[in-house]
C-alpha cells in the first residue's frame, strides 16, 4: 500500500504522523463520480425546480394583480403590454380609495376583525384548555359537538342564522318581557332585538366559540395544551396560584406562538370573509371590505378593453383589501409555521 | 387504644372536609367553567339555529310586515322541489365526483410537498412562508374576486390574440392541453380517463395548491414528530430511502392521513368556491321561496357528505397504524 504512515516523535509528548494522501483527483473522483452523488444532484435539481414552480403558481396571480393595478386604459388596449405597464398610473388606487370608501371600510373591518379575533383567540384558548386538562363527565361528548360544529357547513345554516339574529331572543326572555306571551307584561317595546347591521352577531358567535372555523382553533389549542406538562401547573398550584391565575400567568404565556397563529387565522379569515358580512350587513349597515369591490364611477369606461380594465380594477380592490394582511403576515409568518408545527397535531 | 381513637378523629376531620367537594369533583367543575362559553353558545344559539334550519327546510316562509314571520308546513315539499330541480341534481353529482377525485390528489400533493419541505435545504423558511400564503390570503372575498379573474391567464399567455373584451383565448392559458397528454398516453395501455385526470390536475394546480395548505402543515408537523432514532436504526440496518419511506414514514404518519382525508372532505364542501354551495347560495338569494328550498338542498348535501366522510374514514382507517397501543 502507498498509504504507509510514518510516525515521528517530535518531543516527549508530541508525535507527528505523516502518510501519503490519495491524490486530489482520485479523491474528487471517488466523491463526485458515483451514482449516489448523481442521484443526489438530480434529486436536488428536481426538488428545487418543483418548489420554484409551485411558488410561481402561488405568486404569479399576485404579481399579475399588482402589475395590472398600475396599468392605465392605454395599456389594456395595447397588445404588446402584458406583464409590465407601459404608462403606469396610480389612478385606479386613488379612485378606489376616494370613491369606494376604502378608508371607512378599512377602519370598520379593522375594528370588526380585530375584536372578533381577540375574542375568538381568548375564548378558544379557554375552551381548548378546559378540554385538554380537565376530565369531567360528557367532556368527550362535548368535544364531539365541537367537531360537529366544524363539520356542518355554514351555508346550511344561513337562513336560520339570519333569522336568529334578526329576531334575537334568548330562551324567549325578550318575548316574555315584550308582551309576546302574556299581554299584561309589557316592559320593552319589541319582542326581540334586531342585531342585523350591528357587530353583535359576530361578537356573540365569537364569544361562544361558534364563529367561522372556531372548531379548528379549539382543536389546535387543545392539542397544544395537552402537550404542556402537568408538572408546570402542579408547581404553580403548590405555590398557591388558583386555576385561573395558573391559566393566565403560567399557561397562556407558554402558548403565545399558538395564540398568534390562531389570532392570525381568525383575523385574516374574518378580514376577507364575505359570507357573514353578506348575511349580517345590508347596504345600510357599516361599510366593510366586501362593499368596496366595485368599479368607481370615474373609471367606468366603454372601450374595447373594458372587461380587462374592470377585472384589473376589481383585482386592485383585492390588493387594497390584502395589503394590511400581507403586512401582518410578513411580521407573523414565523410564528404561524412554528405554532402549527409545535401544536403537536401529531396526536 | 388512644392511638386508634386519634386516627378515627383524624378520619372524621378528613371526611368533614370531603363533604365540600373532592379534588376530582372540583377539577371537573373548573373544567365545566372553562368550556362554559361553548356549552352556553351551543345550547342557546347553535341548537336553535340547527333546529331552525331543519324547520325551515320543511316549511314555507312569509315575512310579516310588522316584524316577525309565519311558517307554513309543507312536509317534504321543499326536498321534492330541490330534487325536481335538474340543475341542482346535476351540480350535486358533479360536485360529489369532483370531491372524490380531489381527495387523493390533495392528499398526495400535500404529502409530497410536506416531505420536500421537511428536507434540509437552502431557503426552506422562504419556501414554507410562500406555500402558506394561499391559506391565509386566498379565502372568501379574494377567492370570489379570483373566480372571475381572466387577467392572469391573459398575462401568462403568449398568444397574440387582440383583446376584444372577452378575455384571453382559453386554449393558450392551459399549462397542459389534453390532446398532448392523450398522444403521450396513447402508446401505453392506460385509457383516456387517466389522461383527462392528469390534465385536470395539472391545470387546476393553483386550486389544488390553494386547498392543500393546512393539510401540508399537518403533514409537516407529523413528519417532524417522527423520532430521528427510528431513522437512525433503519440506516444502521441498511434500509434504502425507498424502504424507509414505505416502512417507517408512511405508517408513522398514517393517522394524519386519516385526519387530512376527513379535513379535506369537510373543507372542500364547506368552502365558498364549492359548486354545490355556490348553487345553494344563489338559490338562497333568489326571490320567492328560494331560501327555504336552499335549506332543504343544503341539508341533503350535508347528509350525502356525512356518508362520504364515514366512507373515507372507514376506508382510510383500515390502513392506519397506531404506534401507541393504549
Amino acid at each position: 500500500m502507498t498509504n504507509q504512515t510514518k510516525v515521528k516523535r517530535e518531543s516527549k509528548n508530541r508525535i507527528r504522523v505523516e502518510f501519503d494522501r490519495t491524490p486530489l483527483a482520485e479523491r474528487l473522483k471517488g466523491k463526485y463520480v458515483s451514482t449516489y452523488f448523481l442521484g443526489k444532484v438530480v434529486w436536488y435539481i428536481f426538488r428545487l425546480a418543483l418548489l420554484i414552480g409551485v411558488c410561481y403558481v402561488i405568486l404569479f396571480p399576485f404579481y399579475s394583480k399588482i402589475s395590472s393595478s398600475f396599468m392605465s386604459p392605454e395599456d389594456f388596449v395595447d397588445v404588446t403590454v402584458r406583464l409590465i405597464p407601459k404608462y403606469p398610473t396610480l389612478n385606479t388606487y386613488t379612485a378606489i380609495i376616494t370613491e369606494n370608501g376604502y378608508l371607512k371600510a378599512l377602519l370598520n373591518t379593522f375594528i370588526l376583525s380585530g375584536s372578533c379575533a381577540l375574542i375568538q383567540t381568548f375564548v378558544c384558548s379557554l375552551i381548548g384548555y378546559g378540554f385538554a386538562k380537565f376530565k369531567f363527565k360528557f367532556s368527550k361528548l362535548l368535544f364531539m359537538l365541537v367537531i360537529f360544529t366544524m363539520i356542518v357547513p355554514h351555508g346550511t345554516l344561513q337562513l336560520s342564522m339570519f333569522m336568529e339574529f334578526r329576531y334575537f331572543d334568548i330562551l324567549g326572555i325578550m318575548n316574555l318581557l315584550g308582551g309576546g306571551v302574556v299581554d299584561w307584561i309589557r316592559l320593552t317595546e319589541n319582542t326581540s332585538f334586531n342585531l342585523i347591521n350591528t357587530y353583535w352577531p359576530l361578537w356573540i358567535l365569537s364569544a361562544t366559540g361558534l364563529a367561522f372555523k372556531n372548531g379548528l382553533y379549539i382543536f389546535m389549542l387543545r392539542q397544544f395544551f395537552t402537550g404542556i406538562p402537568d408538572e408546570l401547573e402542579e408547581s404553580a398550584s403548590v405555590d398557591g396560584a388558583g386555576v385561573l391565575r395558573t391559566f393566565i400567568q403560567i399557561v397562556l404565556p407558554n402558548a403565545i406562538p399558538m395564540m398568534i397563529t390562531v389570532f392570525m387565522f381568525s383575523f385574516s379569515w374574518q378580514w376577507t370573509d364575505n359570507f357573514y358580512t353578506d348575511l349580517f350587513y345590508t347596504t345600510s349597515g357599516p361599510t366593510l371590505m366586501p362593499d368596496i369591490v366595485g368599479i368607481p364611477a370615474s373609471l367606468a369606461t366603454n372601450t374595447a378593453a373594458s372587461t380587462m380594465m374592470n377585472t384589473a380594477i376589481t383585482n386592485t380592490c383585492g390588493i387594497l383589501i390584502l395589503v394590511p394582511l400581507i403586512l401582518i403576515y410578513i411580521f407573523a409568518q414565523k410564528y404561524i409555521i412554528q405554532g402549527v408545527e409545535r401544536s403537536g397535531i401529531t396526536g | 387504644m388512644a392511638l386508634f381513637r386519634k386516627s378515627a378523629k383524624d378520619l372524621g376531620i378528613v371526611k368533614e372536609r370531603k363533604r365540600g367537594a373532592s379534588l376530582q369533583a372540583r377539577k371537573a367543575r373548573t373544567g365545566w367553567l372553562f368550556v362554559l362559553p361553548f356549552v352556553l353558545g351551543f345550547a342557546l344559539i347553535y341548537i336553535p339555529i340547527i333546529y331552525g334550519s331543519l324547520k325551515y327546510s320543511f316549511n314555507e316562509i312569509d315575512i310579516l310586515t310588522g316584524g316577525g314571520y309565519e311558517l307554513v308546513w309543507v312536509g317534504f315539499g321543499n326536498y321534492m322541489k330541490a330534487l325536481g330541480d335538474s340543475a341542482f341534481v346535476e351540480t350535486l353529482l358533479t360536485g360529489i365526483t369532483g370531491l372524490i377525485i380531489d381527495i387523493p390528489t390533495i392528499l398526495l400533493f400535500s404529502l409530497f410537498i410536506a416531505i420536500l419541505l421537511n428536507q434540509k435545504m437552502i431557503g426552506r423558511a422562504a419556501f414554507r412562508a410562500i406555500f402558506f400564503i394561499p391559506v391565509l390570503l386566498t379565502t372568501g372575498l379574494i377567492a370570489s374576486i379570483d373566480a372571475s379573474n381572466t387577467l392572469g391567464d391573459y398575462m401568462g399567455s403568449t398568444g397574440e390574440g387582440i383583446d376584444t373584451g372577452a378575455g384571453a383565448s382559453s386554449g393558450a392559458a392551459e399549462i397542459v392541453s389534453a390532446t398532448d397528454l392523450q398522444s403521450l398516453f396513447s402508446g401505453m395501455v392506460v385509457g383516456g380517463e387517466l389522461a383527462t385526470y392528469v390534465t385536470t390536475v395539472v391545470n387546476n394546480i393553483f386550486d389544488i395548491v390553494n386547498r392543500s395548505g393546512v393539510q401540508m402543515l399537518i403533514f409537516l408537523a407529523a413528519l417532524q414528530g417522527i423520532s430521528p432514532s427510528i431513522y437512525e436504526s433503519c440506516q444502521i440496518e441498511g434500509c434504502s430511502a425507498w424502504e424507509t419511506f414505505w416502512k417507517i414514514t408512511l405508517p408513522m404518519i398514517s393517522p394524519m392521513i386519516l385526519v387530512n382525508a376527513i379535513y379535506t372532505v369537510i373543507d372542500s364542501f364547506t368552502s365558498e368556491n364549492n359548486e354545490v354551495m355556490a348553487y345553494v347560495n344563489a338559490m338562497y338569494n333568489q326571490a320567492g321561496d328560494g331560501n327555504v328550498i336552499s335549506s332543504a338542498m343544503a341539508w341533503m348535501y350535508f347528509l350525502i357528505v356525512i356518508v362520504i366522510v364515514a366512507a373515507v374514514a372507514g376506508i382510510v382507517s383500515m390502513f392506519v397504524f397506531y404506534q401507541k397501543k393504549d
